[in-house]
């Protein structure tokens, strides 16, 4: 599902963020990537996004060639990842349906379509009664359900998740979670990045530790200290 | 195609809702646009109008080419031929003796008349010369006639050549020429103005929106919105500018035409205009025309200010 063999990517001479990378995610796989900040998660996910471009090195995701892959495509692309953000990207002069139906209306579906769909989703997400709130209304851990519901709205292949708990609360950190454990059990695989322990502890997932832009381990299972 | 023309209506929406969220602005770019288009607009209309009150006033002015007493018939075809060949010459026409004395009868007063016919008596000149009285479409080729009608081949046949009856009539038109000039030069000094001054606003509100939707735009792209689709709302937006410019500077010169039109169509120098102006054709010709160069002017600005702020390339 996704690929990337010995992928650099350095801003300037001085300031590489990531170093001969090599990964390999299998289709339908939880991934958790951790690391201390500046360690590269975040340049990772870039380039998994192609808000950035790399320096040197290989990224295959769901069959697409970046390096093939024309500008006039990126939308496309994106079109088929879903992404989560710490903070969460909600547009807030629209309600948490709109907010969804962003996504779809973005790709052209009918509102008929829309109306079917995203409450579908919010029912997934956990936020069925909450479908004409503002995101302003709503808790940190409610926003960033509707985040996930924005991004899994399209059913992409990939959920990258961007320290999607990393301003909530335990309890609504959890509730996140298992959201996003929820989309992997339908079949989409998610890399997410995290800070937090007790969650990488818990998950026993598989763990890819970051460190100065290298990957200094690759456990399933594995935990973070 | 279905999901395609359903971006369209959203892109066309988009546009329009922007439109509304940024009003007073909206409001300040269309004025500045109505006032650029209605000064192009009235330039038209204005020029036209000086063009034909000039070409209907140098009608007025007629070029007089009197004939001695003895020319033949045919001398005076060939004569008529020659002046009608002259560029600039609309008509050339024969007044006979009867008709030039009929005119006279009509054209002077009483009193004047029985001191005329007095003089005439005394000189032994019984009736009025004979003439060919040339009609001009354009007064800066006068002079021309009147060399073609002195040259020494019609000598034996031209006794005195007169350039119009009225003075007043002949400066009227130069003033008016004059001033067709000016109005040309300084309309478009001001139509490029008040179009430069429409852009750097509509430019401005450009700008401003974009900046207002900076996050919402970057939304957009991270979850896979074409650069059109990005772009269409903001062009949407200028067009509307364009397009509510247009109408409104037409209705504005309209409203000027049609007021004015009871006092100008009694007048032969500005009846033709009005009515040129005034047919349903040329009113739906002028209307599209304003409404596509406010939408050219509103694409322009907005281009220009996606160009240098919506930074789409670096996705």
């Amino acid at each position: 599902m996704i690929l990337l063999d010995r992928v650099s990517k350095s801003y300037n001479k001085k300031g590489i963020a990531l170093e001969r990378i090599s990964l390999h995610v299998e289709p339908k796989e939880f991934v958790i990537i951790v690391g201390t900040s500046g360690a590269g998660k975040s340049t990772l996910l870039k380039l998994l996004t192609r808000e950035e471009k790399p320096t040197s090195g290989k990224i295959i995701v769901g069959g697409i060639d970046y390096e093939r892959l024309k500008d006039k495509d990126i939308p496309f692309l994106r079109r088929k990842i879903g992404v989560v953000f710490q903070d969460f990207k909600l547009l807030p002069g629209k309600t948490v349906f709109e907010n969804v139906a962003f996504a779809l209306e973005i790709v052209g579906l009918s509102n008929k379509e829309i109306r079917h769909t995203v409450p579908k989703v919010l029912d997934l997400v956990g936020l069925k009664g909450k479908a004409d709130n503002y995101p302003g209304e709503l808790s940190g851990g409610e926003r960033q359900r509707v985040a996930i519901a924005r991004a899994v709205v399209r059913q992409p292949k990939i959920l990258i998740a961007d320290e999607p708990t990393g301003n909530l609360d335990p309890k609504h950190a959890w509730d996140v979670i298992r959201v996003l454990e929820k989309i992997n059990h339908y079949g989409t695989t998610v890399l997410l990045t995290t800070h937090n322990q007790e969650i990488v502890n818990k998950l026993k997932r598989r763990v890819i530790t970051i460190t100065d832009g290298h990957i200094v381990s690759d456990k399933s299972g594995g935990s973070y200290k | 195609m279905k999901r395609k023309l359903i971006s369209l209506l959203r892109i066309i929406r988009s546009g329009g809702n922007n439109f509304i969220r940024n009003a007073w602005l909206s409001i300040a770019a269309t004025a500045v646009m109505m006032v650029a288009l209605t000064i192009i607009l009235s330039a038209v209309v204005l020029n036209v109008t000086a063009r034909n009150a000039v070409k209907e006033l140098s009608k007025k002015i007629k070029v007089t080419v009197y004939l001695k007493d003895d020319v033949s018939e045919p001398r005076r075809t060939i004569i008529m031929s020659r002046l009608k060949a002259e560029q600039g010459v609309d008509d050339v026409a024969y007044v006979d003796r009867r008709e030039a004395e009929r005119r006279f009868k009509t054209n002077v007063s009483e009193g004047d008349k029985v001191f005329i016919e007095q003089a005439l008596a005394l000189t032994g000149n019984t009736t009025l010369p004979e003439s060919l009285e040339v009609s001009l479409t354009d007064l800066s080729k006068s002079g021309a006639v009147v060399k073609v009608a002195k040259e020494d081949g019609y000598k034996d046949a031209v006794d005195d050549v007169s350039v119009g009856k009225n003075d007043v009539a002949k400066e009227t038109i130069e003033r008016a020429t004059s001033a067709q000039k000016y109005i040309v030069r300084g309309s478009i000094f001001a139509a490029v103005l008040f179009a430069a001054v429409s852009v750097l606003i509509i430019f401005n509100t450009i700008r401003m929106a974009i900046f207002t939707r900076g996050e919402e735009i970057r939304i957009m792209k991270l979850i896979g919105a074409t650069p059109n689709y990005i772009r269409g709302p903001f062009l949407v937006e200028s067009c509307m500018y364009g397009i509510i410019a247009g109408i409104l500077a037409n209705v504005s010169v309209y409203t000027a035409i049609l007021s004015l039109g009871p006092k100008l169509q009694n007048q032969a120098e500005f009846a033709q205009s009005y009515n040129f102006f005034t047919s349903t054709g040329m009113m739906i010709l002028l209307l599209f025309a304003s409404v596509f160069l406010g939408i050219i002017v509103g694409i322009v600005s907005s281009l220009l200010a996606m160009h240098k702020h919506l930074k789409l390339k670096h996705w």
